[in-house]
């Protein structure tokens, strides 16, 4: 077929109609096949037998398939080819033509299809002009003297508006600087603008509220500075910042969580209260029961706060003892490890023999651990904050040192304590501090001692003592060593204080 | 089983078992298939009972290299002897007469080696056996009459490898030291949790007074 249009095309035969030509149509060969669809539907009947409802599917179905998402059904696969050989493309001519939006009538020439010609040029309509209002001698002098700006000088102004439409930088660019002194395009648009709103605003009739443009010079020029600002920059400026906002963040951080913390704090030390008075009760209670036979099992026995909560074995059906020994999965690995730890230390294997008796008091142990272990994070957690409470307090009182008495770490009653984490004595963290610290290397000392005394109180010093009275007291050292550590070391974290104040400082510097 | 369908709510009740296997070194490794080791893997009740009044039959599942791994018992005794030459998981698993309860599982390591010398020898067997209990939660009639009606096997003396009894006293008597221990440490901690709290309040009151000085003196400089 190609090639007979082709020849055709050569021997300069007209076979075709003329209005063949390339259409979007034509190319993509859609408008034909719905034709034929159509008449195929209605012709099937229902088979012999066929229930009338699968048929109603069945038929619907065909009829109008419900549209599952958008799809562009009618070209399938078959002719993603466009036939562009078979028909001839449309006819250009180069022809003159003018603007309409030009005012000279200038003509000049460009190709266009032959079905266009005589039509408008397109890009006319994108020829927008603004209306910049004209004012009378009158108007100008009555409502629109300002005291920065002459008379000539808002003509040029509105001159430059009308002839770059309003287009403020091409104005200022324009702007007549032998004559006129040099202004901002924010003074410009301030300018321009205030006339305008005058001049509706006199213009308009009794009653009504005119439109009034809004422009804010200033604002735009805070803006514009600010902007220039940002961009004067220097590499190292922009380093610095990123830097600081980061810490800040990090600050902000670490302050919700110790926030958060506090609040579980109050929770735990309930739950250690309640548990150590409910369990004597309950103890005693138990006792009495135990029959190994024909018994009903209170499942959980009683409620845990803080604890770990051991799954209910109520559902009807045959289970192993065994299985309500298991640690829920929701436990975490951390208090997995500091459970099994605690075992360890204390002798008791991981699965003992699951009795009753045995599974209720080897769960009630672990929720026990599991207590004492959120307890040892909140303490170090407590005295963490309390470091930094310190620290602000001798920053902000270097002169006068005043100190509250502060009854804090008691030395650890036993070695179990250690189970939280690594075993580590306070002594080598203190006095490795770090000498940036700010204030004098006094309060350094006094710090230290601090540290050591909470956990005798009869060595407190007492409110309103002066700085030479710091006490030294080789003991206290001593005592500290048998202090031991359960989640991660002071040491490392008075370190992050220090930063931390110090960034607050350069922050507030900054500000 | 006409109306044995119906569970009896809030009726409980408790059959102790006893799951484990023994293991026998040979002494060398035998020629035609190198194992080195006689064990047997069994499933008993604690008590001396038969367990196929209420327990249907028994499925223990061996390494996938044993020929036919699957082995199922209708009765007791509950158990498979095999030789081998290698530790693995047996999943034990038990199903009842009642078909309303689903079959329990068990895994067990099954254990050839121990460090002491005498059973490597091949003098002494080694045991590693396990107590459990069986807890029946609100059985069916049929059940409860199945379980509530169970003769002894055997007349005579009943033992166990393990003395279960004094095993119980001794975990039972170290969990309760511990917990009390831990319950003292406990309230230590919780006392000094306490006045670390106050102490940080104390130290914030006062923090918040000095900054309030600050500001109140910066006020007058400015």
């Amino acid at each position: 077929m190609a090639v007979s249009s082709d020849v055709r095309d050569i021997l300069e035969l007209e076979s075709r109609p003329e209005h063949e030509y390339v259409t979007k149509e034509s190319l993509m060969n859609d408008n034909k096949k719905k034709k034929v669809k159509k008449q195929d539907h209605g012709t099937f009947k229902r088979p012999e037998g066929m229930a009338r409802e699968l048929w109603g599917l069945l038929w619907t179905d065909n009829k109008d398939p419900p549209p599952i998402f958008p799809s562009d059904s009618n070209q399938g696969y078959k002719q993603l080819k466009a036939k562009i050989g078979s028909s001839k493309v449309r006819p250009w001519k180069w022809m003159p033509f003018t603007n309409p939006a030009r005012k000279d009538g200038a003509v000049f020439h460009h190709w266009r299809k032959v079905a266009d010609e005589g039509k408008d040029y397109p890009f006319a309509r994108f020829n927008k002009t603004v209306d910049v209002p004209v004012y009378s001698d009158l108007e100008y002098q009555q409502h629109l003297h300002d005291e920065g700006w002459t008379r000539q000088e808002t003509d040029h102004l509105f001159d430059l508006s009308k002839r770059f439409d309003v287009r403020f930088i091409t104005v200022h660019d324009r702007w007549d600087k032998q004559r006129y002194r040099q202004r901002s395009v924010e003074d410009l648009k301030e300018r321009y603008y205030s006339v305008c709103n005058t001049l509706t605003k006199v213009r308009a009739p009794q009653g009504s509220e005119p439109k009034v443009k809004g422009f804010d010079a200033e604002h735009e020029r805070r803006r514009k500075s600010q902007l220039i600002k940002l961009f004067d920059r220097t590499h190292e400026q922009c380093e610095e910042e990123e830097y600081l906002i980061n810490e800040l963040k990090k600050i902000d951080m670490r302050k919700k969580e110790r926030e958060k913390k506090a609040q579980d704090l109050q929770k735990l030390i309930t739950a250690a209260d309640s548990n150590v008075d409910a369990r004597k009760t309950e103890r005693k209670a138990t006792k009495k029961k135990i029959t190994p036979q024909m018994k009903f099992k209170e499942g959980g026995a009683n409620p845990e706060p803080g604890g770990i909560k051991f799954p209910d074995f109520k559902q009807s059906g045959v289970s192993l003892r065994s299985q309500r020994m298991k640690l829920p999965a929701s436990i975490g690995q951390k208090k997995m490890k500091a459970i099994e730890q605690v075992l360890e230390e204390l002798g008791i294997e991981f699965n003992p023999m699951p009795t009753e008796e045995m599974v209720q008091h080897f769960n009630e142990l672990r929720q026990d651990i599991v207590l004492l272990y959120e307890l040892k994070l909140a303490l170090a957690s407590c005295e963490y904050d309390q470091q930094m409470l310190r620290h602000r307090f001798d920053t902000l009182n270097p002169n006068s040192k005043t100190i509250t008495p502060l009854p804090t770490t008691l030395p650890a009653p036993s070695p179990h304590l250690g189970s939280g984490g690594t075993t580590t004595a306070h002594t080598p963290a203190v006095s490795s501090l770090p000498s940036t610290m700010p204030g004098s290397s006094m309060i350094e000392e006094e710090e230290d001692s601090l540290m050591s005394a909470p956990g005798s109180p009869e060595i407190e010093p007492s409110l309103g003592t002066i700085g030479d009275e710091i006490i030294d007291d080789p003991a206290l050292n001593r005592k500290k060593t048998g202090d031991i550590d359960v989640v991660g070391t002071p040491q490392r974290k008075r370190k992050a204080a220090m930063e931390q104040i110090n960034l607050l400082k350069k922050m507030k510097q900054k500000v | 089983m006409a109306d044995g369908g119906q569970r009896i709510k809030g009726l409980t009740i408790i059959k102790p078992i006893v799951y484990g296997n023994v293991a026998r070194y040979f002494g060398k490794k035998r020629e035609e298939d190198g194992h080195t080791h006689q064990w047997t893997i069994y499933l008993k009740p604690y008590r001396n009972e038969d367990m196929s009044a209420y327990v249907k039959k028994v499925h223990l599942k061996l390494h996938e290299s044993y020929p036919n791994h699957n082995r199922v018992i209708m009765k007791p005794p509950y158990e498979v002897t095999e030789t081998g030459w290698g530790e693995f998981e047996v999943i034990i698993k038990i199903y009842f007469n009642d078909p309303n309860e689903r079959p329990v599982t068990i895994y067990h390591l099954l254990k050839l080696f121990q460090s002491e010398t005498d059973i490597m020898l091949g003098k002494k067997s080694l045991v590693a056996e396990y107590y459990d209990e069986l807890v029946f939660q609100d059985p069916t009639s049929a059940m409860q009459q199945m379980l509530s009606n169970v003769r002894p096997i055997c007349v005579g003396a009943y033992k166990h490898e393990t003395d279960f009894e004094e095993k119980k006293e001794k975990t039972l008597g170290n969990i309760q030291a511990a917990q009390k221990k831990i319950r003292y440490e406990i309230s230590e901690l919780n006392d000094r949790l306490k006045a670390a709290k106050e102490g940080n309040a104390k130290l914030k009151a006062e923090i918040a007074k000095l900054e309030a000085e600050e500001r109140a003196e910066a006020d007058i400089v400015l």
